[in-house]
């Protein structure tokens, strides 16, 4: 051993060293696990932070999506309603455009025919005067007024058979 | 010009230290002590707590200061390679040992390149004197986790293999104490050995570049020696302290 140059300074070694072990342990070890805890710690809340920002930030997404889709649907049923009460207004005006044609078309045809009628009675009542006053002129006025009568009256029957 | 190794020894010896040790009894027992290692690691247990108490004051958590940072990454560092190689439970306790071993080492080895001063794991003392605290926790671990099975593994694999394996286990520490021992006090000789070599008159033709060039090794070398202590001590307690997988 004192060949190799060792002696007591080898166990004062071993003091100095334990010493210091000692008071590192006492003053420096603990700050430094201290601080590297905290930044531990600091850097697991932010991360766990963003994290549950980004899922708060997915579900806002969602909703807004869902929301959009519902207003679209809204908007689309609106316009279906909207076309269908339109079609529906269109028909209705033609529907009602058409009756009043019929009625007008029909009321036209009521005059036509009233006109026609008050025409042929016009025409009749003419034509047996005429037709009696070319016979009064053909007869040479040989006739009695109760003849006339009965010969207009016949003529009226005969007139009233024409097709006119 | 060439002067002797003695020579430079003398002329470095600035600071008076006596060249034998310093003996005295004590009771019975006859105390001898190497005054210069013990005033070197004296210094260098003040420089390490200077560094270590200034980097921890006012420690600030999200802007660390430089000497923060270099603590922090040196605890770090240590810290990752223990829990590489046992189970952080166990690791955790260790670690203000790993540190202070570390850091103690680092600065023993780079204070001998300061001039007139020399590392105190430049005495094999010192380093012995590391390695069997070493030894003895290693032991004190592999009981403490396995009780007496912890000296089964000096009869395996088989019973007629135990001189072999005490061999083997008491080799561990010799060979930290003197791998350590050897690389810097190899290193302070060979930087006393070229300021003899090389007298003034060839410092002015550049004959300071060897001195210089040693000197950015011995860096090295300290770094790197303080790195394998602390790493082979992780090594040897990861292997008393882990589990068997049968």
């Amino acid at each position: 051993m004192e060949a190799l140059g060792i002696n007591y300074t080898l166990v004062a070694q071993i003091i100095n060293f334990v010493i210091l072990l000692i008071f590192l342990r006492l003053v420096v070890y603990k700050p430094i696990v201290n601080i590297l805890e905290q930044r531990q710690q600091y850097i697991a809340n932010n991360v766990a932070a963003a994290e549950e920002e980004r899922k708060q930030a997915e579900a806002l997404r969602q909703q807004y999506l869902a929301e959009m889709q519902k207003a679209r649907e809204e908007a689309q049923a609106i316009i279906q309603q909207a076309t269908k009460a339109g079609e529906d207004k269109a028909q209705e005006i033609v529907e009602a455009a058409k009756a009043e044609a019929q009625r007008i078309k029909e009321s036209a045809l009521e005059e036509i025919a009233r006109e026609k009628e008050k025409a042929v009675a016009e025409l009749r009542d003419q034509v047996a005067s005429l037709s009696i006053l070319v016979a009064q002129k053909i007869i040479n006025q040989t006739i009695t007024p109760e003849i006339q009568h009965g010969l207009v009256q016949e003529f009226i029957k005969e007139a009233g058979d024409l097709p006119c | 010009m060439v002067k002797s190794l003695e020579e430079v020894h003398e002329e470095l010896n600035v600071w008076g230290f006596p060249h034998h040790p310093w003996e005295f009894t004590l009771g019975n027992t006859h105390i001898t002590l190497n005054p210069k290692t013990l005033v070197m690691t004296w210094i260098v247990m003040l420089l390490v707590i200077l560094f270590t108490v200034s980097a921890t004051r006012n420690m600030n958590m999200k802007r660390p200061g430089k000497l923060q940072l270099m603590v922090e990454e040196i605890f770090l560092f240590l810290r990752g390679l223990v829990y590489e190689n046992m189970d952080p439970k166990k690791g955790a306790g260790l670690m203000s040992l790993i540190f202070t071993l570390f850091i103690f080492l680092l600065f023993s080895n780079l204070w001998g390149l300061v001039p007139t001063m020399m590392s105190p794991t430049a005495d094999v003392n010192t380093t012995a004197g590391m390695a069997i605290m070493v030894f003895f926790l290693v032991q004190f671990m592999g009981m403490r986790y396995k009780g007496a099975g912890h000296f089964k593994h000096f009869l395996e694999p088989f019973p007629f293999f135990l001189p072999l394996t005490i061999v083997e286990e008491l080799a561990k520490p010799v060979t930290l104490a003197f791998r350590l021992y050897g690389n810097i006090y190899g290193g302070e000789v060979l930087i006393a050995v070229l300021l003899g070599l090389l007298g003034l008159n060839t410092f002015i033709f550049g004959g300071f570049i060897p001195s210089v060039v040693w000197l950015a090794f011995s860096i090295f070398v300290g770094f790197i020696q303080a790195f394998i202590f602390t790493m082979l001590t992780i090594a040897y307690i990861s292997q008393v302290v882990k589990e068997h997988e049968h």
